[in-house]
């Protein structure tokens, strides 16, 4: 057999291999740039905290919470009920194990907005139209939650209802990062479970 | 050439270095395999000489196969990897217009670059040529605006337009690949033009 059909065969064999193997069917950027840009800087892609703060108080199912910073920091610091997917982690593996369920909306945060504006264009991109960000990211959280204060005579409805949702997200804040580490994570389970139990108490 | 990596940024200068390797290693390996003559190009057309085919096809298999098994090792992020964007009425009037350019002169962009450091006078007006072209066609880009963004596709890749895996894609396209170099051999054999090919 001469070289040329040695090279051939070998080819073959090869390619036969990896249509047995199971290759994750890598996706592609489906957006055309500028349409892509003009729907990750459109404000429907993004939550205030004061939104976040609702989810978590309502502890709304239909919201992940995403965390990209480092382990580190979300072990000091986490907003309730989020998961932490380091930025380098999360862009170097396959988006559909965090984001396949497109019935959640996933939501982005980090210190600042850099990490999460690149994984909106990321997952946007590839077409994971159920991908937000939290404007400000912990930061924004710090200032508008954590330090929040009512100053004035006079509270309206909406500016009671508004301070109430940040007062009770606070203090989940506050209670979930002073847990020691092994109590973090059963943090949310028991507030599910003593939400239920009020609810249930009225019925 | 790309950045080296989305995530870590690289200085500038070491890109640049990559890519003047790169280059320099692709311009040596189309010289010393005889691509910087137009004969030899231009055989591709007349089927006397199939040598730019087997090439082309070799080495785009090969990095298929290759990137392939690395993305499979974790040693390549085949997400993170460019994919041309898909005009499709840009991509068939351009390529009619890249073929006919390809025959006349007998040189790609290239094989043209290639030919013209050996100092061939007509791989100087080729690429003076290329560059005209270029010129024209960035004078008049707002008026074929519309005909450039036509039919966008994205850039999609052909095993997801088919829906079915890369793997077996790439058995595919192999398969094709050694079919047509098999027909490639029988057409030099078929077209052959001694005359030329013994100079080459």
């Amino acid at each position: 057999m001469n070289i040329r059909k040695e090279i051939s065969v070998l080819l073959l064999l090869l390619s036969l291999i990896l249509a047995l193997l199971p290759l994750s069917a890598n996706r592609s950027f489906v957006a055309k740039p500028d349409r892509l840009l003009s729907e990750v800087i459109n404000e429907g892609v993004s939550f205030t905290v004061d939104q976040v703060a609702e989810f978590i108080v309502r502890e709304d199912p239909s919201v992940q919470l995403i965390d990209l910073r480092s382990p580190e920091d979300f072990r000091k610091q986490a907003v309730p009920g989020a998961v932490n997917i380091p930025y380098p982690e999360f862009i170097n593996s396959d988006p559909d194990i965090w984001l396949g369920n497109r019935n959640i909306r996933n939501i982005f945060y980090s210190t600042g907005d850099l990490e999460p504006d690149y994984a909106l264009v990321y997952a946007r991109g590839l077409g994971y139209d159920n991908s937000f960000i939290m404007d400000g990211g912990i930061t924004e959280w710090e200032r508008t939650i954590m330090q929040t204060r009512f100053t004035g005579d006079r509270i309206t409805a909406r500016e009671n209802a508004l301070f109430e949702t940040r007062r009770r997200a606070g203090e989940m804040f506050t209670e979930l990062n002073s847990l020691p580490d092994s109590l973090k994570s059963k943090f949310l389970e028991s507030r599910k479970f003593s939400a239920k139990k009020l609810d249930g108490g009225c019925e | 050439m790309a950045p080296l990596s989305s995530y870590y940024v690289f200085p500038e200068w070491l890109n640049m270095l990559t890519a003047l390797l790169i280059g320099t290693g692709f311009g040596f390996a189309l010289e010393q395999a005889g691509f910087s003559s137009s004969r030899k190009l231009a055989g591709m057309f007349y089927g006397y000489d199939t040598t730019v085919l087997k090439v082309f096809f070799t080495a785009a298999i090969v990095a298929l196969i290759g990137s392939q098994f690395m993305s499979f090792f974790g040693l390549l992020n085949l997400n993170q990897v460019y994919v041309n964007e898909f005009y499709v009425t840009a991509s068939i009037v351009g390529g009619v217009i890249m073929g006919a350019g390809f025959i006349m002169g007998g040189f790609c962009p290239g094989t043209g670059l290639c030919a013209l450091s050996i100092g061939k006078i007509d791989a100087m007006v080729f690429i003076a040529g290329g560059f005209a072209g270029a010129f024209l066609f960035t004078e008049s880009y707002p008026k074929i605006e519309e005909l450039a963004n036509a039919n966008f596709r994205g850039p999609v890749k052909i095993n997801e337009a088919l829906g079915i895996s890369p793997g077996l894609f790439t058995l595919i396209l192999v398969a094709a690949a050694v079919a047509l170099f098999w027909i490639a051999e029988l057409a030099e054999k078929k077209f052959a033009r001694p005359e030329i090919t013994n100079e080459l």
